[in-house]
């Protein structure tokens, strides 16, 4: 009975809607304006301002300022550096993305339950996150010193090592080591996104699966997840954008190295940037990351409009 | 007419003359304000304000209570100090300083700049070149080699500061309980590391070879060491492929896989990372900073706390020592609007008696060679006072105007050249792309 | 669709057999969480009260021996901590406040109200957020340096606002559009406007989201670094990465004044999620419906 009042209700308030359609677009435009006025006004000029210095040859130091067309595109396209970088960074966005997406939702599952001390387990989940990159950076530098680091020494003492693994100091483990640092600082980012995104799913979806008698696996497999699917898609899009953007850990831990085995595309823009303040070919590279990120975001986008679109359906 | 006691300071600091005009002045202005008369012209203070930018050194004491010590000695110079990020962000401090420069205002009126920063602040016109205040006779008084890394096409635009340099620490009791002297050529420094190491002591030698700038200043060493170098003097033909620099290059690898001498790890370690096993009694030998010696004598962070002994690196047989110099050096703003004042300042911060302070506070080493022979740097910082021969002998790193993009080439292809193996291959690579920059 | 079905609390089904076997997994799961994540914090911890030649010894000792407080009073009486963590506070939370306010109403409009385009604006509010930050670090120096803004908390809290505002209106738009639209319809009936309708009705049933996201862009605003460093110089404005940065003054890192800075930083943190880690997990609030 309540349903059918509640319909009559929609049918008049949506006609009601329409008459006022002039009306409503007051509030949609006080509501869109600070969000919009901030994004636009501080992002505009930066990102106009690198794409053209992308195609001129400015120069503070050596007073040169022409219009150069494509000619930073083309070199950097030439560069072998430059795909070494973008590779490393791809790997790295994928792989981390991918485990810290895992990770995630296993965290988020678990954190889900009652259980006694839940709480202080949610609170301690949040630390690696909540620790300065600065810090973590330095500190993962330490725990993974291939000589006197925390790590080989608890690896060693457990015997699931002979000797020392040269964790990022060898062209081999580096990226790895990258891959560990971030993998334990941001999969809290997730777990939280998750784990609020679990509170979506109605309870009542829950109780008729298991009147219908159907597993934990079934339950989560084919009615947890698909319901989870828009948050898990916005939650991983952001987590790929950042990933792809990495600097600080790169920078401190290993500077790139050894033997350009952990440059990614940031450190090789900042380097290009700050280091040796070349404008055109340092503001070329952030538009390669600009566009890179964009052919992501455009897939997962689509991928979560449709959902969006699905579920309020 | 004054008395000499007017003069003197008190215990307060101020000068009674000083006072006596300061509120003199200070009552004149109150008088005249209330009559309506400009004030400017009685204004309290004249002094001209300049300012001073560099990045965040401390240490026991501050660039801060530097400056007020200049500030209270002087009635005609006001100096503010702009503060830069500490050296241990240098392209932060780089950037910031590049950007203020640029603007060809005027201000910073005097900076700090890091010596690799000097030709490509001088070829941008930001550096005023000094000749006609500090001539050839001023200069003698400073080592030859920092002197050369302040020079810039025959012109100095910059005046020394303080100077850093890699040296040799080592362990004279474990050199001494293996019978060992002192190396001077690297063959001795291999068999002696190998000879050290055991129990404790793992690692023979420890260096930097982290892909970062580090790894240009070891590389300096080496190849200096070797009587090479990475361009010539011209600043633009490239020596990086040439055989003293490829027998530098092989032996950097050979510590690591032939001698093993040096862990692996060395690969991903700049100064810290290195410092760290050494004070911890992991090895014989290490190749660092000055910084090292203070930290290798306090017993809160050191087990080898009067162990330790510095000598100037090995050379190759037949050669000399060579090691990479460091430091911040001192530069005035081409389009300072104060120069007069400028300069004023930095003939005080040049004076010995600064350069001491900074010595004794901050463990600077001194750019003035005499200052070295000072009593109070003895009570002090005996350990600057040995280092004196090491400096003699530094060599700066390859003095060009592109030096950043430079030393990108150089860290990428010496650190490929050290994991991969293929010493010849990358050193051509990267003589290849140091070409293409220096030409254009 | 009833209010039944919002409410979402955890499931706990005691099924035959597994009920058990399913609790020790989550403590186990739990315990894990735990050790994963606490155990760098606590190994910092142990060093912060450590004098700083013990953290290379070959047999490194959780247990601090001696014990020291140096660290401590070297970052607070010395290096004047304290400063940097208000500034923190001041800038992350304001931050956060003005980007939680703007966020709410720019996803409500475009969840609920009816916005044309508004796939595309969702698209433009993302795509401003991917240009690499490095990039736009030295427009926007120019930029702040000339409007004076440089050494100020305005400059920050506007820039830390832009990089939280894409992810607080993306999740939030997900969250909102999730609820029932029926929900909007009855307050409408009642004569709400958009604006009553989201103070009043949708913010209240939102809770988990706006304390998710609001903790998330606080995180990042006090962890962010590059510029921070570059809008500030003077300790009066600097942030805790750029304090964090200034222990280092050429080479030496002081690991032990570290450890203590960050011991320092992290704790705060932690009891704040812990005080709303409630809101985190919360069922809807009943009697948005009247049946």
């Amino acid at each position: 009975m309540a349903t059918k009042a509640l319909s009559t209700s929609i049918a008049t308030v949506s006609a009601g809607a329409m008459r006022r359609g002039r009306r409503a677009l007051a509030p949609v435009i006080l509501m869109l304006a600070p969000s919009l006025a901030v994004l636009l006004s501080v992002s505009i000029y930066p990102v106009f301002n690198g794409l053209w210095l992308s195609l001129r040859n400015t120069s503070l130091v050596f007073q040169t300022d022409a219009f150069i067309g494509l000619d930073n595109y083309s070199a950097m396209v030439a560069d072998p550096k430059f795909w070494n970088a973008w590779r490393n960074t791809l790997v790295f966005t994928a792989s981390s993305t991918a485990l810290e997406t895992v990770l995630g939702l296993l965290m988020a599952l678990i954190l889900f339950e009652t259980f006694g001390g839940r709480g202080w387990v949610r609170a301690s989940m949040l630390i690696p996150w909540a620790i300065p990159t600065v810090v973590t950076s330095k500190m993962f530098a330490w725990m993974f010193d291939g000589q006197n680091g925390i790590v080989n020494y608890l690896l060693r003492t457990a015997g699931l090592i002979s000797g020392n693994i040269n964790w990022y100091g060898s062209a081999d483990h580096a990226l790895l080591t990258i891959v560990i640092a971030d993998v334990w600082k941001t999969t809290p980012f997730m777990a939280l996104l998750l784990l609020s995104g679990l509170q979506t799913i109605p309870g009542s979806l829950a109780e008729a699966a298991r009147i219908d008698g159907a597993s934990e696996w079934q339950y989560f497999w084919r009615i947890r997840l698909p319901l989870l699917a828009p948050t898990l898609l916005i939650a991983a899009l952001f987590r790929a954008l950042d990933a792809f953007r990495i600097f600080d850990l790169v920078y401190v831990l290993t500077g790139g190295g050894p033997a350009d085995a952990t440059e990614v595309l940031s450190t090789l823009t900042y380097k290009t940037l700050f280091s040796a303040l070349q404008f055109g070919p340092g503001s070329a590279l952030s538009s390669a990351i600009f566009f890179t990120e964009m052919l992501i975001a455009l897939c997962f986008g689509i991928a979560v409009t449709r959902k969006i679109k699905a579920v309020s359906r | 007419m004054l008395k000499d006691s007017d003069t003197q300071l008190n215990t307060a600091g101020i000068r009674r003359r000083d006072f006596i005009v300061t509120s003199g002045a200070a009552v004149a202005t109150a008088a005249l304000g209330t009559i309506g008369l400009p004030t400017r012209l009685f204004a309290q203070s004249a002094k001209t304000q300049i300012t001073f930018a560099s990045a965040r050194f401390f240490a026991t004491d501050t660039m801060q209570q530097v400056i007020d010590k200049y500030n209270k000695s002087q009635n005609s110079v006001q100096v503010t100090y702009v503060e830069l990020p500490p050296p241990s962000s240098s392209t932060e401090v780089h950037q910031q300083l590049v950007q203020q420069l640029a603007r060809k205002n005027g201000t910073p009126d005097v900076f700090t700049q890091d010596i690799i920063w000097i030709a490509e602040f001088a070829e941008a016109g930001w550096a005023l070149p000094l000749d006609s205040y500090f001539d050839a006779e001023v200069m003698k008084a400073y080592f030859p080699g920092i002197v050369e890394g302040c020079t810039w096409r025959g012109k100095l635009t910059a005046m020394p500061w303080f100077i850093d340099c890699g040296k040799l620490y080592y362990r004279k009791d474990i050199l001494e309980k293996i019978g060992a002297t002192v190396p001077q050529t690297w063959e001795q420094l291999i068999e002696t590391a190998q000879k050290g190491v055991g129990g404790d002591v793992r690692f023979g030698f420890i260096w930097q070879g982290k892909q970062a700038e580090i790894l240009t200043c070891d590389l300096v060493s080496f190849v200096g060491s070797n009587g090479g170098a990475i361009l010539g003097p011209d600043g633009k033909s490239v020596k990086i492929a040439e055989p003293e620099a490829k027998a530098a290059v092989q032996l950097m690898y050979d510590t690591i896989n032939k001698y093993k001498i040096t862990p692996s790890d060395v690969l991903s370690w700049d100064e810290e990372p290195s410092r760290r096993p050494f004070t911890a009694g992991q090895a014989v030998f290490l190749r660092n900073w000055n910084y090292v010696w203070s930290i290798a004598q306090d017993k809160a962070q050191s087990e080898i706390v009067d162990k330790v002994e510095v000598a100037p690196l090995p050379h190759f047989a037949g050669k000399q020592s060579a090691a990479c110099l460091g430091g911040y050096q001192y530069g005035i703003n081409a389009f300072s609007k104060n120069k007069e004042a400028a300069v004023d300042f930095l003939r005080w911060l040049s004076t010995p008696e600064t350069q001491l302070h900074f010595a004794t506070t901050q463990g600077f080493a001194p750019t003035r060679q005499a200052v070295f022979d000072e009593p109070e740097l003895a009570k002090t910082q005996p350990f600057i006072q040995k280092l004196k021969p090491v400096f003699l002998g530094a060599l700066p790193r390859p003095v060009t105007p592109k030096y950043p993009q430079v030393t990108l080439v150089l860290q990428s292809e010496v650190s490929n050249a050290l994991v991969k193996g293929d010493v010849s291959g990358s050193l051509d690579r990267a003589k290849a792309q140091i070409e293409k920059i220096v030409a254009s | 669709m009833n209010a039944s079905d919002l409410v979402s609390g955890p499931i706990l089904a005691r099924r035959s057999g597994g009920g058990s076997a399913r609790a020790l997994l989550l403590r186990v799961g739990a315990i894990l969480i735990v050790l994963w994540s606490v155990s760098p914090f606590l190994w910092q911890l142990s060093t912060a009260f450590q004098e700083d030649k013990k953290l290379v010894s070959s047999s490194p000792s959780f247990i601090p021996d001696p014990l020291t407080f140096i660290h401590f009073y070297n970052i607070f009486v010395i290096k004047k901590f304290q400063i940097y963590l208000l500034n923190s506070i001041i800038v992350a939370g304001t931050a956060t406040l003005l980007c939680t306010l703007f966020g709410t109403l720019t996803a409500f409009a475009l969840a609920r109200l009816r916005v044309r385009y508004r796939f595309g604006i969702l698209g433009l509010i993302l795509t401003v957020s991917m240009f690499p930050q490095i990039a736009i670090v030295g427009p926007l120096y120019l930029i702040a340096s000339q409007l004076g803004l440089l050494d100020t908390y305005i400059s920050l809290i506007i820039v830390y606002l832009t990089f939280g505002l894409p992810l607080m209106i993306w999740v939030l738009f997900g969250y909102f559009s999730s609820i029932p639209r029926e929900i909007d319809e009855s307050a409408g009936i009642d004569g709400a406007g958009p604006f009553r309708t989201l103070f009043l009705i949708t913010l209240p049933m939102s809770l988990p989201a706006l304390v998710t996201t609001g903790l998330i862009s606080f995180i990042a605003a006090w962890n962010e670094f590059m510029f921070a460093l570059a809008f500030t110089s003077d300790i009066r404005h600097q942030t805790v990465p750029v304090g964090i940065a200034n222990f280092q003054s050429l080479y030496f890192v002081p690991w032990g004044d570290l450890s203590a800075a960050s011991v320092v930083v992290t704790i705060p943190l932690v009891l704040m999620v812990l005080f709303f880690q409630r809101q985190i997990i919360s069922g809807l609030t009943s009697g948005a419906v009247k049946e």
